[in-house]
């Protein structure tokens, strides 16, 4: 096993655990701060795996602006209830992850091609960067427009109207008779237009 | 075909039966508010159609072979059935006959309805029916008949309840359609058997001797008995009579065009048309004389006791157009043919008569009409007495010619029965016709003063021409029975004069008894003109019930058609069908209802599901 | 020289597991985003390895899309968690069930 390898499996199970941590938390900053441990692993992994301007970007787009605005996010709530009866609803997604799981390794333990064993090398961020903008300019172009348009779009909606007040939602409700037309549900507030 | 410009007689009888087609479209749609230009484009079309009736049959008086004109209509496999026109001797009397009597009835229209509000209606439904008639009359294929047959079984709905604010108007329409819609159903079912059997619907080949051969006796004779029934349907023999009493809802000119002269002429017409055809088998024939005799027999008593003056001459059409049934089945297309041609022209005087009076005093009671000094008016009562005269059988009017052939042709027969019943209805005809011409000939306690009987000027003249013009016809045509005779036989062997002599005395004999006995009950001084039927209550009730038939198909209707058949239809719809798609509803709603635990709301089990399915399908190519 | 590819993928595999698991199995909104970020990661990962399995630069600019892309939608995303809170005052996805039967 040579070091590369040896350093490979050691991020692998940063990651892998700094991963498990974060979904298993109760409280969303747990789980937030364990993710950006797992996101610094994945860079020193891109790294290794000859993309250090991508492990470059993973650590401040990823970890340093991602994750902080999911922060923000959640300091806005005043409540963050706690989740309750844990085990029933960790079964079926449980039984889909290892059913997943299983269908994935297996499909790639079938495909010969995995054996083959990685060389290194790496891609340095000058090539990278010419490659980049002289194949797929394009791509980048319309990734930036993404980008506007999902800015305009956040713009819009945070923008809170003067007559919305917080309604509180009741407590969940036993299904409606069936003659009777929609269910009470949750009941939403009339907007002037949208 | 030849070319349509250069062939006269085809331009003439294609004119003359679509000009009222015509003229019913644009009454239809343009002219419904000018009554004027309504009524003049109606009785110019019936104009010229009847100057290209004149001129066919002038042009081929003579002629002893058919002309046929044909056109390719459907065509589908063996099936051939053309549109076109056939042009005997049959047919072309009855299309003069048609286009003159529709022609004077529209005239005579213009002062009956005048002031009505359906003026154009009614004249665009009198075009309508004249082109139906006439196209009947010309058909040369079956199907092209029975398509006319029942258009002018539509036009005659569409004039019965003319009046439709009436109740008893549109219930007496409705009673004829459907009254001759079962004959005609009938009448469908034989043409089928016929079509079925040889392959064509076409007049001329039907009448053929080969058209005999192809068929099977037993199934000649249905087909025969099926047609017949359409006869007894348009007709109104026994037992489908019923709905020309009633008819007389619609306005009198109505009566007197359709409901004697000409559509219940319809259906003699059509036995005539088909005769060699219907004659072939010995028991359909003597089906015919069955109904034809009894028809006659029941009408005449119907007619002695009635009171409304046009339902007595709508028994009397019943009863003579049995009596033309009789001459027909006896075996002689001459007899019956002569007697449809002269009962249009006194029937339709008969009727326009009467259509005076009923118009001046707004009753159809006879006994009414008399106290009001209807007898005043010179014109109608006078030709009332000659067509009445005609009706009977005196000499030397044109009903008179027409009997004795008839009269002849049953004594043609071996069996008696059937000329003791004519003679015996010859003698019932003469009783109630001039029954009711002594009662208004001879009107009993005071009579009204009516002021204003000469108030009309042009309107009275419309009516009364064409009164004049009918009964010098009456008077002339009994006189061109020889000429009319060599005619309509050319073709077929002449029928020899068998010297049945002492038939011509027996039979003015009866009629005279018959006028006597009225004279007897009704015209004389001190008669109480009370009839010696109406003597006694049961014939009376009888005889003015109609022989119960109405009670008994309104029984049959009841208990078989909404007692039984009614209720299992109502029965099968509510518990059969309606309950099979409630049950459909219910279960579609209960199965909505167990599998809708599927869906939570919660969008987690969304999500679970979508990549379940993903997981699925990387599953799918990890095994394939 | 460094490890067979099978290996990373099966890596990128248990991390995409993991973020299944966390995308489905919380009652809470913001977790549902946070699995998507990890799904996000392991293709990241698979990405970064089959690029340096071909030595094609190709793979590397993908994952720099992956990345802009996860930027919009998580943003989007959690402005749309933020409008929910308001109307309704629960991040709760169970409690979102006025179209239920």
């Amino acid at each position: 096993m040579t070091l590369y390898a040896f350093i490979f499996y050691l991020l692998a199970i940063v990651i892998l655990i700094a991963t498990g941590l974060a979904v298993t938390r109760r409280q969303p900053i747990h789980a937030v701060l364990y993710l950006i441990v797992a996101f610094l692993s994945t860079a020193a992994l891109f790294f290794m795996l000859g993309a250090p301007l991508l492990a470059a970007f993973i650590v401040i787009v990823y970890a340093g602006a991602i994750m902080v605005l999911v922060l923000f996010v959640i300091m806005l709530f005043q409540q963050s209830p706690k989740e309750r009866r844990l085990l029933s609803e960790w079964g079926p997604a449980t039984f889909l992850g290892i059913v997943f799981l299983a269908v994935a390794v297996a499909m790639v333990f079938k495909d010969p091609g995995s054996e083959i064993v990685l060389r290194g090398a790496v891609a340095q961020p000058r090539d990278f960067g010419r490659f980049l903008f002289d194949r797929y300019w394009l791509a980048v172009e319309i990734v930036s427009i993404l980008l506007l348009v999902a800015l305009v779009a956040i713009i819009h909606l945070s923008k809170r109207r003067d007559t919305e007040e917080i309604e509180r939602c009741p407590s969940p409700h036993p299904s409606p008779p069936r003659d009777e037309g929609k269910g009470e549900g949750v009941s939403y507030q009339k907007e002037g237009h949208q | 075909m030849t070319s349509w410009l250069q062939d006269a007689s085809l331009m003439a009888v294609t004119l003359s039966t679509w000009l009222p087609f015509i003229s019913f479209l644009l009454i239809i749609v343009f002219t419904r508010n000018q009554r004027r230009l309504s009524a003049g484009i109606a009785i110019g079309a019936v104009a010229c159609s009847l100057a290209g009736a004149i001129f066919l049959l002038v042009r081929h008086w003579g002629d002893s072979v058919p002309i046929q004109y044909s056109a390719r209509w459907l065509v589908t496999g063996d099936v051939y059935i053309p549109f076109g026109y056939l042009l005997d001797p049959l047919s072309l009397l009855m299309l003069c006959l048609v286009a003159a009597i529709s022609f004077l009835v529209q005239v005579y229209s213009v002062g009956y309805m005048a002031g009505d509000p359906g003026f154009s209606r009614y004249y665009a439904f009198q075009s309508l029916f004249a082109w139906a008639m006439m196209t009947l009359t010309m058909s040369s294929a079956m199907l092209q008949l029975y398509v006319f047959w029942e258009l002018v079984g539509l036009s005659s709905y569409l004039l019965i309840g003319f009046w439709y604010e009436k109740f008893s108007a549109t219930q007496a329409g409705k009673k004829a359609f459907v009254m001759t819609r079962l004959g005609d159903v009938a009448f469908f079912i034989g043409l089928l058997l016929v079509l079925l059997h040889l392959g064509n619907l076409e007049i001329l080949e039907m009448n053929s001797s080969e058209a005999a051969a192809h068929m099977p006796p037993g199934l000649l004779t249905l087909a025969a008995l099926l047609i017949f029934g359409g006869i007894v349907g348009k007709s109104a023999q026994f037992p489908l009579m019923t709905w020309l009493p009633d008819a007389m809802e619609g306005p009198t000119p109505v009566s007197a065009l359709l409901h004697s002269a000409t559509m219940v002429a319809a259906g003699v017409y059509l036995f005539a048309r088909l005769f060699p055809f219907l004659t072939h088998s010995a028991d359909a024939i003597t089906v015919f004389l069955v109904i034809g005799t009894v028809s006659m027999l029941l009408a005449s008593t119907m007619a002695m006791v009635s009171r409304d003056i046009k339902r007595v001459w709508a028994y009397s059409t019943i009863s003579q157009l049995g009596f033309m049934i009789m001459g027909l089945a006896a075996g002689s297309l001459f007899a019956g043919s002569f007697h449809l041609t002269t009962h249009a022209g006194f029937k339709a005087l008969l009727f326009l008569c009467s259509g005076v009076w009923v118009h001046l005093y707004e009753t159809n009671d006879v006994y009414d009409i008399s106290r009001r000094g209807g007898r005043r008016l010179k014109i109608p009562m006078a030709c009332l007495v000659i067509a009445a005269a005609a009706l009977s059988g005196l000499p030397p009017l044109s009903g008179f010619f027409s009997k004795e052939v008839i009269l002849e042709a049953l004594a043609g027969l071996r069996n008696p029965v059937w000329l003791a019943a004519a003679l015996l209805g010859v003698f019932l005809t003469a009783y109630y016709a001039f029954r009711l011409v002594f009662i208004i000939l001879f009107p009993r306690g005071e009579v009204q003063e009516e002021p204003n009987h000469h108030r009309m000027g042009t309107l009275y003249w419309a009516m009364g021409c064409p009164l004049l013009v009918l009964a010098c016809v009456t008077v002339v045509l009994g006189l061109l029975q020889m000429p009319l005779r060599q005619f309509l036989s050319a073709g077929i062997a002449t029928h020899q004069d068998s010297g049945h002599a002492w038939l011509f005395s027996l039979s003015v004999g009866l009629a005279a008894l018959g006028v006597g006995v009225a004279w007897f009950e009704f015209g004389r001084r001190a008669a109480l003109q009370v009839g010696f039927v109406e003597r006694m209550p049961l014939l009376k009730d009888l005889f003015a019930q109609r022989w119960y038939l109405d009670h008994v198909y309104r029984r049959f209707v009841d208990i078989v058609i909404d007692g039984f058949f009614s209720k299992a239809c109502t029965k099968n719809e509510d518990r059969v069908i309606n309950k099979s798609i409630d049950e459909l509803s219910h279960f579609t709603l209960d199965s909505g209802d167990l599998l809708s635990f599927l869906q939570s709301g919660k969008l987690r089990y969304n999500l679970i599901v979508m990549f379940a399915a993903l997981g699925l399908v990387a599953l799918y190519f990890l095994v394939a | 020289m460094i490890v067979p590819l099978g290996h990373v993928f099966v890596l990128a595999g248990l991390i995409f597991a993991m973020g299944l698991v966390c995308l489905v199995a919380h009652r809470n909104l913001i977790m549902t985003l946070i699995g998507v970020e990890v799904m996000m990661n392991a293709a990241a990962i698979a990405f970064v390895a089959a690029a340096l399995r071909w030595q094609l630069m190709e793979g590397q600019a993908f994952v720099l899309f992956i990345l802009a892309v996860s930027a919009a939608e998580i943003s989007l995303g959690l402005m749309l968690v933020v409008s929910v809170y308001r109307r309704t005052g629960s991040i709760d996805p169970d409690r979102y069930d006025i179209l239920k039967w």
